[in-house]
């Protein structure tokens, strides 16, 4: 399905770079953020320009990010360590704050290092790994209001707590869109492909925020004007639901292997995917406010959890699979990030029945023929049931 | 690796060795040095032989400086770490896995013997008895790779000590260590104890990151501290006070003191009293404990006293060489072989890891519960990492270091991410060089000919 809309999306994207520069000289500020808990509310209220950095894929920035950190450290983060070193992205080299949360410690390393060796201003936000606790909930708190005085000094203004509720509703609109955009892929006619929605998630970490409401709207009118009936007699399909380490734009070795194999990706539970945008209610706008409904989203599995039956990432994983009517799992991990890498066994128990394939992967191309096998084996199994089930 | 030949403490000595005082431990009790030497002469070699391999390979190496008797008693608290922990265990006491590296003063006030997850491995290989090198080092192997076959291939060598618990090789009643930025692995593999059969209770301290004047993350780790002490206090029956903790807080502070004295005096001495094996001890003792503060804490004085004699006549230690190259060790968990760089001409002269963790004592009046967490967010090694590495060199100079090597496990994500900034500001602020190592053999004596040439070359550079 042509969408005039996903076109006007990437135009945007393309004259996004040349537009901040022409705001960086009309005085604007941009902060590149990294990781899963920065609220970018709080840096859209005091007038700052938040753009979500990190790109993957590419094996060559891994090799420079490398030369500063070691090998032991995952792909992702030497893949960005290598995109700071270069300064060539046109996001990266922009940028006049970084801010990373510490959800993830090895971004924290990141924000270290390019402090230190590429002379980048950075902030910082703790994040609790007892995120469930009332402490963990009160020190959260607290080092959100730090966050917020470190960026209004950064901006030079103070937050208004008007402003903060503008910015808390453009989000709130944001991140309905994107479920409503992902709702479509529970459909077997989905007007939008995963990849699509992928695609649309990514070029919004760039876009200006109200602009990119606007566009999300748009599309979403025209998605539903031309939303057909679903056809009868379609193809047997393996619908792929995506779990596991972060699959950051860039980084489309498994997505491209799944596709043309003939797997149907229908839904994630990622982080750079659909989670960041769930049960995410931000009830009073304050720091306080803004802190407590981000440690209540759904957890990041690099916080540990200790008790497994009410363990949020989980219940939520199994709501998904079903939401999207999904007929396996890939999991993905990526090589050293223990944060998902440690739990795939955990998480294959915990589906049971669900077929399921963990990839343990790095962004060079060297282990492509070795995915392609096991995916289309995947695939080819889950056809084949479906199949049997049918006959049946 | 061939069984080479068994160490043993020569007979000359024993007159003198028997003839210092015994070890005084918490229950009241004290184990004469003629029961030492005898356990260490007879029954110890018979029980673990593994321990005695005199091969250079062997990284649990005891020292070869028998004339520093203190050093034998270390010893003798090493291997009877099993037995002591297993005596208590049956008579009450709690077991707890925690993180090396950290205070123990809450553990032990609280009734519980804390055990690091390179404690528990020791303990789960010594569960067999009569191994030499090889059979130990093999049921380590095996133990690890049961661990990595249910996690992960990425896991570093710490799940050795999950897997040992998982498989019920050493009863642990209680997982809770603290979480902190010395170790990657360590938050997860607690984890996944809850997709196992046994009904362990776990618990985290969680050690916020990028703490620097934040009142609230002290205060964060203080209500974590009163749970913690909670949950053990359930499980030893000991009833906790304020003053209970500050006895405990008393008594690893003397400790601490003490390590830090010697520190001193071996610095300052114009030759290395006690070699390279010995001295690290010093520092890991008054962290760790070994399961006995007591008896640890009278071990130090011990050695301490020893070590003035030594320095006051101007003995060096035996096994350190002639104009050694003094070598500063950074990083987590591992180290580079004492044996072959003194062979290689080296001598160490400190430790980040271990001098952090007694470089800070806790306040001794107060809220104990807030003081022991202020002291734990002031060590350098958890530091953000410029203000670490900064620490850092200040110890390469006062201990006259010529060179540093930062080593790192295989598997560790956060100190192989900064293995190369705190090596860069050191060389940046001191001038002595520095170089920076990967391993993946922490636990074995066999193929590590590859990090052995790495830091002999540097020795040599030096």
């Amino acid at each position: 399905m042509g969408l005039k809309t996903l076109e006007k999306i990437t135009a945007a994207l393309t004259s996004r770079p040349a537009e901040l520069e022409q705001l960086r000289k009309q005085g604007k500020k941009i902060v590149g953020w990294l990781a899963y808990n920065i609220p970018e509310e709080i840096i859209y209220a005091l007038g700052l320009i938040p753009i979500r950095v990190g790109q993957g894929g590419d094996g060559r920035l891994v090799e420079v990010g490398a030369r500063h950190i070691s090998t032991k450290n995952c792909v992702f983060v030497r893949q960005v360590l290598g995109q700071f070193a270069e300064k060539t992205d046109p996001y990266i080299k922009q940028l006049d704050l970084v801010a990373i949360d510490a959800t993830c410690i090895q971004l924290y390393r990141l924000e270290e290092l390019i402090n230190f060796y590429f002379d980048y201003k950075t902030v910082v936000l703790g994040v609790p790994r007892n995120f469930a606790t009332k402490e963990g909930h009160e020190y959260f708190r607290k080092e959100v209001e730090h966050f917020t005085k470190k960026l209004e000094l950064f901006a030079g203004v103070s937050l208004e707590q008007s402003k903060l509720q503008e910015a808390i509703n453009i989000y709130d609109g944001i991140r309905e869109a994107i479920k409503t955009l992902y709702s479509y892929q529970s459909k077997d006619n989905a007007p939008l492909s995963w990849r699509d929605v992928s695609a649309v998630i990514n070029a919004g970490y760039n876009l200006d925020r109200l602009r990119y409401l606007e566009l999300l709207q748009e599309l979403i009118k025209e998605v539903e004007e031309k939303t057909s009936e679903p056809q009868e007699n379609q193809a047997i399909e393996a619908r792929v639901f995506l779990s596991g380490s972060l699959i950051p734009p860039g980084d489309t070795k498994l997505i491209d292997i799944i596709e043309q194999l003939g797997g149907r990706i229908v839904g994630d539970d990622l982080w750079s995917g659909l989670n960041f945008f769930l049960n995410l209610e931000i009830k009073e706008p304050t720091p306080f406010g803004v802190a407590d409904a981000y440690l209540d989203r759904i957890p990041h599995a690099s916080l540990p959890y200790l008790d497994l039956p009410t363990d949020g990432r989980l219940a939520n994983l199994k709501h998904q699979i079903q939401q999207f009517n999904a007929d396996g799992v890939i999991y993905h991990t990526l090589r050293y990030c223990d944060a998902f890498t440690f739990k795939a066994g955990e998480t294959k128990d915990v589906l049971k029945n669900v077929p399921f394939l963990e990839i343990h992967t790095e962004y060079s191309g060297s282990d492509f023929e070795a995915i392609r096998t096991r995916v289309e084996a995947f695939v080819e199994m889950i056809k084949n049931k479906k199949e049997i089930a049918e006959l049946v | 690796m061939p069984n080479s030949k068994l160490f043993k403490y020569p007979e000359e000595i024993k007159d003198k060795f028997i003839s210092t005082k015994g070890l005084k431990f918490k229950n009241g009790t004290t184990v004469s040095s003629a029961e030492i030497w005898e356990f260490m002469t007879e029954e110890a070699p018979r029980r673990f032989p593994y321990a005695f391999d005199a091969n250079a390979n062997n990284i649990g190496r005891f020292s070869d400086d028998v004339h520093f008797l203190s050093g034998i008693k270390r010893a003798y608290l090493t291997l009877t770490f099993k037995d002591r922990l297993l005596k208590e265990h049956a008579a009450g006491t709690p077991t707890v896995l925690v993180q090396g590296g950290q205070a123990m003063d809450a553990y032990y006030a609280a009734g519980a013997i804390p055990v690091r997850p390179g404690l528990v491995m020791q303990w789960a290989q010594s569960m067999e008895e009569g191994l030499n090198l090889r059979q130990s080092e093999t049921r380590g192997i095996n133990i690890l790779e049961s661990g990595r076959r249910k996690i992960s291939i990425d896991a570093c060598n710490q799940i050795s000590a999950h897997a040992a618990i998982d498989n019920k090789v050493v009863p642990i009643d209680l997982i809770a260590p603290f979480l902190c930025l010395r170790c990657s692995d360590m938050a997860f593999l607690v984890e996944t104890h809850r997709n196992r059969e046994h009904d362990i209770p776990r618990y985290m301290v969680d050690y916020p990151v990028d703490h620097e004047n934040k009142p609230w993350a002290a205060e964060y780790i203080e209500v974590e501290l009163k749970e913690l002490i909670t949950k053990i206090a359930a499980l030893s029956g000991r009833k906790i006070t304020d003053e209970v903790i500050f006895d405990e807080i008393r008594l690893e502070n003397r400790g601490r003191k003490i390590a830090n004295e010697i520190a001193e005096l071996w610095w300052n001495a114009e030759n290395p009293p006690i070699n390279s094996t010995d001295f690290f001890a010093i520092a890991f003792l008054a962290n760790d404990f070994l399961g006995d503060p007591v008896a640890s804490v009278d071990l130090l004085e011990q050695s301490k006293q020893e070590i003035e004699e030594r320095v006051k006549n101007n003995v060096k230690g035996y096994g350190v060489p002639d104009d050694a190259k003094r070598l500063y060790i950074c990083g987590s968990c591992v180290g580079p072989n004492a044996h072959h760089a003194e062979t290689a001409g080296a001598v160490f002269v400190g430790r980040d890891d271990n001098w952090s963790c007694i470089s800070v004592l806790v306040e001794e009046e107060g809220n104990p519960y807030l003081n022991i967490a202020k002291s734990m967010l002031e060590y350098p090694y958890e530091q953000r990492t410029e203000k670490r590495a900064e620490w850092t060199a200040e110890q390469v100079r006062r201990s006259r270091a010529s060179g540093v090597i930062f080593m790192y496990q295989w598997g560790c994500n956060y100190q192989s991410g900064v293995a190369r900034m705190i090596s860069d500001i050191i060389r940046e602020k001191t001038g002595v060089p520095t170089t920076f190592v990967e391993v993946g053999e922490l636990g074995r004596s066999e193929a590590t000919e590859q990090s052995t040439n790495r830091v002999e070359a540097f020795i040599e550079m030096v």
